[in-house]
């Protein structure tokens, strides 16, 4: 009884199931077992393989285990490329609220793979999936975000669209987003919240 | 140092962003301290205003300069008994679920993650021979792993400042250290050889499969300064090394709230960790 | 007027909490924010449950709904919650009312319909 130390290298670390088909076909299979923990660990360990967006995406779209679920999410999010972001776009249509969150946390890590297809995503016809995009915009680390949150401003017309886009602005924008911000006044000059929230940005500018 | 200006405006703009990212906010009264730190990463950065480099910093590809802030914004030290609340949490609560729900098996397994040069484990260690009573009849198993193997050489020689060892009770310094001739502490051997030390990178997978079946994780001050991916990768980790009902324990400054929802959140009298659920989802 | 009743306001956006809550602060609401469902319940663990719940659906690391269903089905809470949401669905109030909420509101808010509606749902809370 006691502290006892079991020393790393011996078997019982060394030695077990987990070891078993790291390879990426085994790994493609095993995303497949009917155990969700068997699952959780293929899909944690394909984020390794850069040709693993196919068979995450496709395990994602019937994956109900939030588990499996996350780590599926991460694995796409390291991964990376058109197919991921692809998968994760069609993600932002589901009616399931936390995997639509989860696509959105995935997408803001992707720069590289989500830029491209940001003009598109903020003129979707679905304006849900304009506001997921300026969610987006929140933590994607590229240098046109200002330009995209001026351009919403200038032609969107949805109210809640142009809030995204007004709150991100007022912490991220410059002098060049001023004058879209006072006519987006206009375009809602019967909301209360919009002339609110570009006061604020408007001061956060300024920093006056 | 230069004449930076961080106006009150700038100040709420950082301190939102700064809470949304960490869970960390920072009232009306530091704001000198904070004024102080930006300016100085605001220079060194070679910027000339806060906007320059609150823009840098929030859409840098690399998020280095974020975690470079991160860094001087949190005051990261290590010395035994840090944090002893949770080491509290640890005798009072955790132990007492673990050991009601193991009937049969009496080892429990606890990982420290990092382990820098050793305070936070033989914290544990300490803690465990000196205030847990259960040690009688458990044997307990103590990891310790560390990214960088120069703490693990650290860690293993066992010798600290008097500043590291300050907040130790006095009968435990005595019972457990022995003073070097240069004026710093050695541990004794006993406590070193308790420990188990290791390499493990939490964001490579083969270095981290092998860990399982454990009960405790200690990983304090640690994924507050990961990027958001690496944050989920390690929460993911820490999910499949412990067995179901195990806790995690995080610094005081940091919250899962920010990494995962892979957790419940549990509130003891002294601390809220974190637990993986007992059960899990059936499918 | 002044009075003593806790309210915590659930949304990622920074704006919108500071909306709200220079809303409810104005009617003497004590208020309390988080930037998502965890937060929010790390908040009602460590300190005590609020008496009303202002709860957006879309944020990160846990939404709106998984949010209340939590605290309803763990029983952490039964104070009343109102959903808000940015899409004025059938399909998403439904959800909203399964998942516990007890009032649904489209944003952008107007003041004037949020702190009745806050009002009425207190009342109706002290009266059961």
């Amino acid at each position: 009884m006691g502290l006892v130390r079991k020393r790393s290298d011996s078997e019982e670390i060394h030695n077990h199931e987990r070891n078993q088909d790291r390879d990426f076909d085994g790994l493609v299979h095993q995303l497949a077992s009917s155990d969700p923990e068997i699952r959780t660990w293929a899909a944690r360990d394909l984020a390794e393989f850069k040709d693993s967006a196919k068979p995450l995406s496709r395990q994602l779209e019937n994956e109900t285990n939030p588990n499996v679920r996350e780590a599926i999410l991460t694995s796409l999010a390291v991964v990376g490329g058109d197919e991921a972001v692809q998968a994760l776009i069609r993600c932002l249509r589901s009616d399931d609220a936390a995997l639509r969150n989860g696509a959105i946390e995935a997408m803001e890590n992707l720069p590289d793979s989500v830029a491209p297809v940001m003009s598109k995503l903020l003129t979707d016809p679905d304006s849900d999936v304009r506001i997921f995009a300026i969610d987006i915009l929140e933590s994607l680390r590229h240098p046109d975000v200002e330009k995209w949150l001026i351009n919403v401003l200038e032609t969107e017309n949805h109210v809640n669209v142009c809030a995204g886009a007004i709150n991100l602005l007022g912490e991220i924008g410059s002098d060049r987003a001023l004058d879209a911000l006072e006519k987006v006044k206009d375009k809602f000059s019967n909301v209360n919240y919009i002339e609110f929230a570009v006061d604020v940005a408007v001061k956060r500018i300024k920093g006056t | 140092m230069s004449d930076i200006v961080i106006t009150g405006e700038d100040f709420l703009k950082f301190r939102e962003f700064f809470y949304r990212k960490t869970g960390i906010l920072f009232s009306e009264s530091k704001r000198y301290f904070v004024d102080k730190r930006l300016s100085e990463r605001i220079t060194a950065s070679g910027h000339t205003d806060f906007r320059g480099y609150f823009n840098f910093m929030r859409f840098q590809a690399s998020g280095e300069e974020l975690q470079r802030l991160t860094n001087i914004m949190t005051v990261n030290e290590t010395y035994f008994f840090r944090e002893e609340y949770q080491f509290q949490s640890l005798v009072e609560s955790m132990l007492p679920e673990i050991t009601a729900r193991k009937k049969e098996k009496k080892t429990i397994k606890i990982w420290s993650i990092p382990s820098s040069s050793g305070e936070e484990p033989y914290s544990i260690a300490l803690y465990l021979l000196e205030y847990w009573k259960g040690i009688e009849q458990w044997d307990v198993e103590l990891y310790a792993s560390d990214i960088d193997t120069e703490m693990i050489r650290k860690a293993k020689k066992g010798v600290y400042s008097k500043r590291s060892v300050q907040h130790l009770p006095k009968n435990i310094l005595h019972k457990y250290f022995s003073k070097l001739s240069d004026g710093t502490f050695g541990i004794s051997e006993e406590i070193i050889r308790s420990v188990e030390f290791t390499r493990v990178n939490l964001n490579d997978p083969a270095s981290t499969r092998p860990y399982r079946n454990f009960d405790i994780i200690f990983c304090r001050n640690l994924l507050i300064y990961f990027d958001d991916i690496s944050r989920r990768r390690s929460a993911e980790v820490f999910y499949g090394a412990l067995n179901p009902g195990g806790y995690i324990c995080l610094g005081h400054s940091e919250s899962m709230s920010r990494i995962s929802s892979l957790f419940k959140i549990r509130k003891f009298p002294k601390s809220i960790v974190y637990q993986k659920p007992e059960v899990g989802y059936a499918k | 007027m002044p009075n003593n009743k806790r309210i915590l306001i659930i949304d990622d956006a920074a704006t919108v909490r500071m909306y709200h809550r220079s809303i409810l602060e104005t009617s003497g609401y004590q208020v309390d924010e988080a930037v998502n469902g965890l937060e929010a319940m790390e908040k009602i663990l460590g300190n005590r449950p609020y008496d009303l719940y202002l709860v957006d659906i879309n944020m990160p690391k846990l939404d709106g709904y998984g949010f209340l269903k939590e605290l309803r089905t763990q029983n952490i809470s039964q104070a009343p919650a109102i959903m808000i949401s940015t899409e004025a669905q059938e399909k998403d109030r439904i959800s909203a009312f399964e998942s516990g909420a007890n009032f649904y509101m489209v944003k952008p808010i107007d003041p004037d319909i949020l702190t009745a509606y806050c009002s009425i749902l207190l009342d109706y809370g002290d009266e059961k």
